[in-house]
């Protein structure tokens, strides 16, 4: 007891006596959290690299050499650089209903944001399939137009739309309400119109949030496999998106070039992670601040 | 200028929030809605600032029918009861806003913003902390802040939302008196909601005294303290003594006390008797039948009124207020028996007040 309390005052330790756990459970809880990340995150993510740059940095820059490869790229790029924008703006909109008025169906519209979460992705590819295939509802009409959707770069668009579908929505939400209508309606009284008070208030409010939520979904539409495998018909050079050239390249046994551009999508998730852990650190100490003074 | 509520109802889903409600306010007047929470009163506020639609009746400023006419086109200052500052922009943001979302044919030159700005944070004495964020200052700054951004667009009617509820005593009395003589000063037509009966009293021209979506009383404070209408009214406003009694051969009969009532009355099974602690007297001997006999429980003397708590024969509490003098003079101390004698009080049957 003794020996506790002058621990704590020595180290400054505000822990009460009964939530701090003897040396040996911290020790054990720790090592065993670090183990699992180690063996379940780290170390994949090693291999990746080291795989890649197995038979030197020659063979691994000429992996990107290949004009499929190059193909892939830019169409995960495009695919993302549609989706990311599209589910931007559905994101405000329907967040902004949600959070700041009450109508009938509001429940309808949350628990169908939330769609996309609960549906595996291969069958939402397959919902495309039905949808816009050759065989599907919509298919003999816009084989007519001559438009392709399936196994075309639409159809990817699409099934990256879907699956991203709620990273906004779901971030800005909460926040959304947490923050109420006061001053929207403050706004409104000082004479504002409702796109001033969009911009003026709402926007500034909840940048943070959307910028958070925005690279959150940025990362699902560049990682983004199942669905996009449905629709896609992994068409060399054409409707090949980054995950599905590695998996062809592994498939083919081109080890140093399907971790190559493994390694490629890996370190853009790795810069997303670093952006979003900046956003985090940045709105933390908003809050921080905003609360340090209150 | 002047507001015409008439005939408002405002119901919400299954809970009605306003019945019914018809009330005239001058211009240049100061209006306080006294009620408990949940009483419609700021409710009735946001219908006239436009924020709320009414189910039925209407809204009129200065003769004009304003019932449909768009929040941000009716030129009214709403202060938030948790003044709803915008929390990304500075003081001086914060109060210019209003200016500055005009539209470019009636937004004043930058010059003219700032010049008036300043002079308004002036007004309510915050020009050092201009550009500080709602964050870096205290409660009755961000106040005072709320205030300055609502008359920044002149407007013609000022409606306050419970504006000193979240402060704490001292700053409360002083923003209090600041208002009222910033109202006499600029004398815009002003309505304010509280739930604090003394913050009513004190400020406002006339009280509109709220209750379960209904207008209970209007009057001036004086009117509404000294005659209420309501026993609800009696209860609110201030402490009361609330005894059940009869009445009968035009004489008031509570336990063994029989007091004479001037005038003739019906007789009256249950009476509700309500009697400020003001109103009644203490003496150490019994003169007649027309006292109370009871105990001295407990006696507060810190204070300019001296309270005591009584407890009566039929185990009533009674509070008494007594002056320090009048206190000095009986030298009363808790244990004593005691007879208390009403100065003044009013009685109540559900449909009949003396």
């Amino acid at each position: 007891m003794q020996g506790g309390l002058a621990q704590r005052a020595k180290s400054g330790n505000t822990r009460t006596l009964a939530t701090t756990e003897p040396w040996f459970v911290r020790w054990l809880l720790i090592s065993a959290a670090l183990l699992f990340l180690g063996f379940f995150l780290f170390l994949p993510l090693a291999i990746v690299f080291v795989e890649a740059f197995n038979k030197g940095f020659a063979a691994y820059f000429q992996s990107f050499n290949d004009p499929d490869a190059w193909s892939a790229i830019q169409l995960t790029l495009t695919a993302a650089a549609i989706a990311v924008p599209l589910n931007l703006v559905f994101g405000v909109a329907a967040s902004w209903c949600i959070a700041k008025f009450n109508f009938i169906g509001k429940s309808v519209l949350l628990t169908l944001i939330d769609l996309p979460f609960s549906v595996s992705p291969v069958i939402s590819g397959l919902i495309y399939v039905l949808l816009f295939g050759l065989q599907g509802w919509m298919g003999p009409w816009l084989s007519e137009h001559n438009f392709k959707v399936i196994f075309a770069v639409p159809g990817i668009v699409l099934a990256t739309i879907f699956v991203t579908f709620p990273f906004v929505a779901r971030e800005l939400i909460p926040l959304m309400e947490a923050q109420g209508k006061e001053e929207e309606e403050a706004g409104l009284v000082l004479g504002a119109s409702g796109w001033q008070v969009f911009t003026r208030i709402t926007l500034p409010n909840i940048k943070w949030g959307l910028l958070y939520g925005v690279i959150l979904c940025n990362a699902r539409a560049m990682g983004e496999f199942g669905a996009v495998s449905v629709v896609s018909g992994h068409i060399r050079g054409h409707t090949n998106t980054m995950p599905l050239h590695i998996e062809i390249l592994y498939n083919e046994y081109n080890f140093v070039a399907a971790f190559a551009v493994a390694s490629l999508l890996a370190l853009l998730a790795l810069v997303t992670l670093a952006a979003k852990s900046l956003v985090e650190w940045r709105a933390q100490r908003l809050q921080d601040t905003e609360e340090g003074v209150k | 200028m002047s507001i015409e509520v008439k005939n408002i109802t405002k119901v919400f889903g299954t809970y009605t929030a306003l019945n019914d409600v018809s009330l005239e306010i001058k211009t240049g007047e100061l209006v306080a809605l006294l009620g408990p929470s949940g009483s419609g009163k700021t409710t009735l506020l946001r219908v006239i600032a436009g924020l709320e639609h009414p189910d039925q009746g209407s809204i009129v400023f200065h003769g004009n029918e304003t019932t449909h006419i768009h929040t941000s086109e009716r030129n009214v200052g709403f202060v938030f009861q948790h003044y709803a500052l915008f929390r990304h922009m500075t003081v001086f943001e914060n109060v210019a806003f209003g200016l500055r979302v005009r539209p470019n044919s009636t937004r004043p030159p930058e010059a003219q913003i700032v010049e008036r700005v300043m002079k308004l944070l002036k007004l309510v004495q915050l020009e050092m902390l201009a550009k500080r964020y709602p964050s870096q200052i205290s409660g009755g700054q961000r106040q005072r802040v709320a205030l300055a951004r609502a008359l920044a667009v002149e407007p013609q009617v000022l409606l306050l939302d419970e504006p000193f509820g979240a402060l704490d005593a001292k700053v409360r009395k002083e923003l209090r008196t600041w208002l009222r003589r910033l109202h006499d000063e600029i004398s815009v037509t002003t309505v304010l909601v509280t739930h604090d009966q003394e913050e009513a009293l004190e400020v406002a021209d006339r009280v509109v005294v709220m209750n379960r979506a209904k207008i209970e009383q209007i009057g001036t404070p004086e009117e509404v303290y000294m005659h209420p209408a309501s026993p609800f009214i009696y209860d609110f406003l201030g402490n009361v003594n609330l005894f059940h009694g009869r009445v009968s051969d035009g004489k008031l009969i509570i336990g063994n006390m029989a007091l004479s009532l001037p005038g003739t009355h019906q007789p009256m099974e249950n009476a509700k008797v309500f009697i400020r602690p003001h109103a009644l007297d203490l003496a150490h001997s019994a003169n007649g039948v027309d006292q109370l006999k009871a105990r001295i429980m407990h006696i507060n003397p810190a204070g300019p009124l001296v309270r005591v708590e009584l407890k009566s024969e039929s185990s009533d509490v009674i509070q008494v207020e007594l002056s320090q003098e009048r206190y000095q003079e009986l030298a009363i101390k808790r244990g004593d028996e005691v007879y208390v004698t009403p100065r003044q009080l009013k009685i109540f049957t559900d449909d009949y007040a003396i």
